[in-house]
């Protein structure tokens, strides 16, 4: 108590913390955590995997197969179409049976980036029922 | 030189006790909205789809990489078809909603990206996500 009481007296001394240079601190660490951040890059297509060996039987003439071949050609039943033409087809497809569930069957050696342009274009023709028909060895070897 | 001292008087006072405030009120955002990036991934050249959408939970999020020769990473290590079975099988016991996010490159052979796809119904994780890029309009 004394000290402090002659502290006031004093007067002059009163202890003094400089705050300017807090801002500048902080603005250090949010130009580091901008710099380091990443925002929620995580977006793509979401489907959802069926269960094996809980298969769901569908009547033959609800489905409707799309395949990729090797090559990366993209086939609607037996015919060769273009990639941004499919939604068009399967939407033409989904108006004359509701029920129609599409197969994508795409070969091992087709390009990834086939397999999503025709999946996206089955996302945009608002397929509900999609699955992922899995393809095991083919003829060919390849 | 006298005036000049008269403007001295008055000279114009911005506060800058607030802008500490401020900034750190940006930092508990940033701290809030960032998460670290935990592993570093493969190269990969993300495929483009218009569809694309958001996954909303971050937590759930597990992710595949799959490179443009069929090289597999789950954190960093690499693994195959089998071993991601096993890595996920105990992810999904721990977190029944998480998300598979397969981060492929749109020049690998799509067999590597359905056998990813079968482990992944094995392991019982059903919901899956291909990662994709948006697509610049007009395709």
């Amino acid at each position: 108590m004394a000290l402090s009481l002659r502290r006031r007296t004093r007067g002059s001394s009163e202890p003094n913390i400089p705050t300017a240079s807090t801002g500048d601190i902080a603005f250090l660490i949010l130009i580091f955590f901008m710099s380091t951040s990443i925002f929620s890059r995580e977006k793509g297509l979401k489907i959802v995997l069926p269960e094996k060996g809980a298969e769901t039987k569908i009547k033959a003439e609800n489905i409707l197969t799309v395949a990729v071949n090797q090559t990366g050609q993209v086939l609607i039943g037996d015919r060769i179409v273009n990639v941004p033409d499919v939604h068009t087809l399967v939407r033409e497809e989904l108006d004359k049976n509701p029920e129609l569930a599409v197969a994508l069957r795409v070969s091992r050696s087709a390009p990834y980036q086939i397999m999503v342009e025709v999946f996206d274009q089955l996302k945009i023709a608002k397929a509900e029922r999609i699955s992922l028909v899995p393809v095991q060895e083919e003829g060919g070897g390849q | 030189m006298k005036k000049i001292g008269e403007r001295k008087i008055a000279t114009p006072n911005i506060p800058t006790a607030s802008t500490g405030d401020i900034a750190f009120l940006l930092i508990i955002f940033f701290m809030v909205a960032t998460h670290f990036r935990t592993e570093r991934g493969l190269k990969i050249n993300l495929p483009q789809a218009e569809m694309t959408e958001r996954i909303l939970k971050r937590r759930n999020v597990a992710a595949v990489w799959i490179d443009a020769t069929g090289r597999m990473t789950i954190q960093d290590n690499l693994v195959n078809p089998a071993m991601i079975t096993a890595i996920m099988s105990e992810k999904v016991i721990e977190n029944p909603e998480l998300v598979v996010l397969l981060q492929a490159d749109k020049d690998v052979k799509y067999g590597f990206v359905t056998d990813v796809l079968e482990a992944l119904k094995d392991a019982r994780a059903f919901k899956v996500t291909f990662a994709t890029s948006y697509a610049k309009g007009g395709g």
